[in-house]
C-alpha cells in the first residue's frame, strides 16, 4: 500500500463513521511499518482497497455472469421448501431484498441485545459489498407439479444426465435453485450465504455447496494482453473464453434473446451448467510435462497453443489437419475445434479451483468448480462435453457433482423482483 | 397448583439464590411458569428413572428382546428435558454421548450410556458384557434426579431451553444420526418437540400478551411437525424406524423445524430475560 492508498483508506474509514478510534487507528498506520516504530499485530486484518467495490443489482441481466470474475466463488444448490405459489413468491421477494442489500452494503439493523442479532457480524456492523454478486438460477425440478410452472419451463432445461466418465454423487447433484456467489473474499460470500439461510429458514434447504477461488495476479503490463488464471492442473484456464465486453457476442453466446424459441419470460436469462470436477492431482503431477501439454493442447508455462508463444494466439487447426502439432484429441481441440460450425457451441466459462480435504487414501480432494453460461444448453455445454467424452484428460478427471439450472432474467428497478417474469408467465395476475 | 408463588419457590428449591437476585432476572409473572416447569421436569425424571431401571434390568438379565423394546421409550423422557439435563455436562456425556463424540469410537473407555448400550443391543445384537454399563447408566440417572431436585432453575435456561431442543432436532434428528444403530430417532424427535412445546405452553400468556401473531406462527409450525410425526406412529404407541421416513416428509420437516429454531431463539428476548 502506498501513502495515497493509506490516506484513501483513512478517508474511507472516516466516511464509514468509525469515529475517533477508527481515525486514530488509521492515523497510526500512516507511518511506515519498516520504521519499526509503529506497533504491528500479526492478527491485523489484511488490507484491501476493494471492499467498497459494488455492482448494481438491477439491470436487464443478472450480474455475476459477464461480470469479471473476482478471486472467490461459491455455488450453493438448494431444495425449495415452499409448498405453494404464494410461498414461492415470498421466497423470490425475500431473496430479492436480501441480495439487493448484500450487494449494496450498509449498516446492519441493530436489535435489543436480548435478541439474536439480525446479522452474523462477519463483516462488522457495516456490511461492505466487496465486489459481491449473487446470481439466482432455477433447476428443472422447480417446474414439477408443486407450483404450476410446468408450462413455462425453458425448452432446454433438463435434469443433468451423467456423462460416461462421471461418478456423480447424488448428494452433490441437482437442486431446485442455485445461488452463485462471487466476491473479493471468501468471507464476503459466506456472510451472504448465512444471511440468506437465516432469512429463509422455512423456504430454502441447502442441498450442496462448493466454494472455490482463483489466484489473483499482478496486472498485465501496459500493451500486453491479460492472462487467464491457472487451474489446479497448473494450466491457464479460460484462454479461449469469448470476450465478455463484446455485447453482441454475449447476446449470441450467453443471453436468451427475445423472440427465440424459448418462453418469452426467459429472455435475457441464460443456462447455467455447474460441474464439480475432481482432479486426480497426484497422478497429474507424476505425468511428464510434454504429455500434460499434449493432453491439454497448450504450453504449460505460457498458456500458448502448442507451437505458439502467447496465450491469446488462436490455434490454426486447418494447418494441422492430422494433429501433428495439436493432437486431434487434445482437450482444447475437442472443446473448441474453431470451425464455423462449432461457433454455435461457444460457452462463457466462469470456473473456480476448489480444495476440500483428503480422500480415505490420503489423496487430495481438489479440482475445478466448473460453471458456464450459454443461451442454449444443448448447443453449448452438452455438445462441448459430448465432444470431450473419451478425451485422454479423462484419466485425470472425475466429475462428481453439479447440475443444470436456468439463470433468471435480471431485475429491472425497485418495482420488479427476481423471478417475477416466471411467476407472471404462469399466473398473469401476479404483479410486482 | 394454587399455592402462593413464594411458597412454591421454597418448596421447589428455587430459592437457593437470594430473592432479590432472582427477582432481578425473573419478573414475578415468570415465577409461576418456571415452577410449573420444574414440576414437569421432575415428573419426566421420575418416569425416566423408573424406565431406566426396567431397561437396565432387562440388559442385565440378558433379555435382548425386552432391552431392545425398552430402549427408545426410555430415552424419550431424557430428550424432552435435555435443556435442564445438559446443565450437568458430566452426566450428559456419560448418559447420552454419541459414538462420534469419541475419537476412539465404540472402543473409547468413556463411551458409556444409552448409545453405547444401543450399539451392543442393535448392532452386535447382544447383551453380553453390558453389566457395568447398565449399572453405570442407572446410577447416573439417579444422580441426575438428585442434582435436578436441588437445582435452582435459571429462568434464561428454562426459556432458552425451547430453542435448545429445536437446535437438537435441526442438528441431529433430521439426518437420523442420533440413534444410528436402532434407528429409533423419531422417539427422540418427538421428545425434543414435546419438551419445547411444553415451554412455549407454560409461557403462553406472557408471550401472547406481547405478540399474538408470533405465538400463532409457532403453534402452526409445531402442528406441522406433529402432523408428519403422527404419520409414523405405530399401533403400540411407538414409532416406525427412521429409515421408513419418506424423503418428502423428511424435507417437509426441515422448514418448520428451522423456522421454530429461528423463532424460539427470540423467546428470551421477548420475555426480557438477560
Amino acid at each position: 500500500m502506498n501513502d495515497l492508498d493509506q490516506i484513501n483508506a483513512q478517508r474511507r474509514r472516516v466516511l464509514l463513521g468509525m469515529g475517533a478510534a477508527g481515525v486514530a487507528l488509521a492515523g497510526s498506520t500512516l507511518s511506515c511499518p519498516a520504521m519499526a516504530a509503529s506497533p504491528a499485530q500479526v492478527t491485523e486484518a489484511p488490507n484491501s482497497d476493494k471492499t467498497q467495490d459494488r455492482h448494481d443489482f438491477h439491470g436487464q441481466h443478472q450480474t455475476g455472469i459477464v461480470t469479471p470474475r473476482p478471486a472467490c466463488g461459491m455455488l450453493v444448490s438448494f431444495d425449495v421448501l415452499a409448498t405453494d405459489r404464494e410461498d414461492l413468491e415470498r421466497l423470490f421477494r425475500t431473496l430479492n431484498q436480501r441480495i439487493a442489500f448484500l450487494m449494496t452494503g450498509g449498516p446492519v439493523a441493530q436489535v435489543d441485545p436480548k435478541f439474536p442479532p439480525m446479522d452474523s457480524g462477519i463483516l462488522g456492523p457495516v456490511v461492505t459489498p466487496d465486489n459481491l454478486t449473487i446470481t439466482v438460477s432455477v433447476g428443472e425440478s422447480l417446474f414439477d407439479e408443486r407450483f404450476g410452472l410446468a408450462s413455462a419451463k425453458p425448452k432446454r432445461l433438463i435434469r443433468m444426465v451423467g456423462f460416461p466418465n462421471d461418478a456423480l454423487q447424488p448428494e452433490l447433484c441437482h437442486g431446485d435453485l442455485s445461488l452463485q456467489f462471487c466476491a473479493n473474499t471468501a468471507d464476503t460470500n459466506i456472510h451472504a450465504l448465512r444471511d440468506i439461510v437465516k432469512n429463509l429458514p422455512d423456504l430454502l434447504l441447502v442441498r450442496w455447496k462448493q466454494e472455490g477461488s482463483v489466484p489473483p495476479q499482478a496486472p498485465a503490463k501496459p500493451g500486453t494482453p491479460a492472462q487467464s488464471a491457472r487451474n489446479f492442473l497448473g494450466f491457464r484456464d479460460g484462454s479461449a473464453n469469448p470476450d465478455s465486453n463484446d455485447k453482441k457476442a454475449m447476446e449470441q453466446i450467453v443471453w436468451v434473446q427475445p423472440g427465440s424459441d424459448e418462453p418469452a419470460w426467459a429472455a435475457n436469462g441464460s443456462y447455467q451448467a455447474v460441474r464439480i470436477i475432481r482432479n486426480l492431482v497426484e497422478r497429474w503431477d507424476r505425468t511428464p510435462l510434454q504429455e500434460q501439454e499434449s493432453i491439454l493442447g497448450r504450453v504449460k508455462s505460457t498458456g500458448a497453443p502448442i507451437g505458439g508463444s502467447h496465450e491469446s494466439q488462436v490455434p490454426d487447426y486447418a494447418k494441422d489437419p492430422h494433429g501433428k502439432l495439436t493432437k486431434m484429441d487434445a482437450h482444447i481441440r475437442l472443446a473448441n475445434p474453431r470451425t464455423a460450425a462449432t461457433q454455435a457451441n461457444l460457452i462463457l466459462r466462469r470456473p473456480f479451483n476448489y480444495s476440500n480435504g483428503v480422500s480415505k487414501n490420503g489423496q487430495l480432494e481438489m479440482g475445478l468448480l466448473f460453471i458456464c453460461y450459454q443461451a442454449d444448453l444443448h448447443n453449448g455445454f452438452i455438445t462441448v462435453q459430448t465432444r470431450l467424452n473419451g478425451e485422454p484428460l479423462e484419466e485425470y478427471l472425475k466429475p462428481i457433482g453439479g447440475g443444470y439450472f436456468f439463470t433468471l432474467p435480471g431485475v429491472i428497478g425497485d418495482k420488479d423482483f427476481i423471478g417475477r417474469s416466471l411467476l407472471d408467465a404462469t399466473q398473469p395476475k401476479t404483479t410486482a | 397448583m394454587k399455592k402462593s408463588p413464594l411458597a412454591l419457590l421454597v418448596a421447589l428449591g428455587l430459592l437457593h439464590a437470594p430473592l432479590s437476585a432472582f427477582a432481578a432476572t425473573a419478573p414475578l409473572d415468570l415465577v409461576g411458569p418456571i415452577s410449573d416447569y420444574k414440576i414437569y421436569v421432575t415428573e419426566q425424571l421420575d418416569g425416566f428413572a423408573s424406565h431406566t431401571q426396567q431397561f437396565t434390568d432387562a440388559v442385565k438379565k440378558g433379555d435382548l428382546a425386552t432391552a431392545q423394546k425398552l430402549y427408545a421409550p426410555t430415552r424419550v423422557y431424557y430428550e424432552s428435558i435435555e435443556p435442564i439435563a445438559e446443565l450437568f455436562s458430566d452426566l450428559d456425556a456419560s448418559i447420552d454421548s454419541r459414538v462420534n463424540d469419541h475419537e476412539k469410537g465404540v472402543k473409547a473407555e468413556d463411551f458409556t450410556g444409552f448409545h453405547r448400550i444401543e450399539y451392543s443391543l442393535f448392532s452386535e445384537k447382544t447383551t453380553e458384557g453390558l453389566g457395568d454399563l447398565a449399572d453405570g447408566l442407572n446410577n447416573n440417572v439417579k444422580d441426575l434426579q438428585t442434582r435436578v431436585a436441588g437445582l435452582t432453575f435459571p429462568p434464561e435456561k428454562v426459556v432458552g431451553g425451547a430453542a435448545t431442543l429445536l437446535e437438537e432436532v435441526a442438528a441431529t434428528k433430521i439426518s437420523g444420526e442420533e440413534d444410528r444403530y436402532s434407528h429409533t430417532d423419531l422417539y427422540d424427535f418427538q421428545g425434543n418437540i414435546d419438551g419445547a412445546k411444553k415451554i412455549v405452553d407454560l409461557f403462553r400468556p406472557q408471550l401472547e400478551k406481547q405478540d399474538k401473531a408470533f405465538v400463532a406462527k409457532v403453534d402452526k409450525n409445531f402442528a406441522s411437525v406433529n402432523t408428519i410425526l403422527a404419520k409414523y406412529k405405530t399401533a403400540g404407541g411407538g414409532f416406525e424406524t427412521y429409515d421408513k421416513v419418506k424423503e418428502n416428509d423428511r424435507k417437509a420437516l426441515v422448514g418448520p423445524v428451522n423456522t421454530l429454531a429461528e423463532d424460539l431463539s427470540t423467546l428470551r428476548g421477548k420475555l426480557g430475560l438477560n
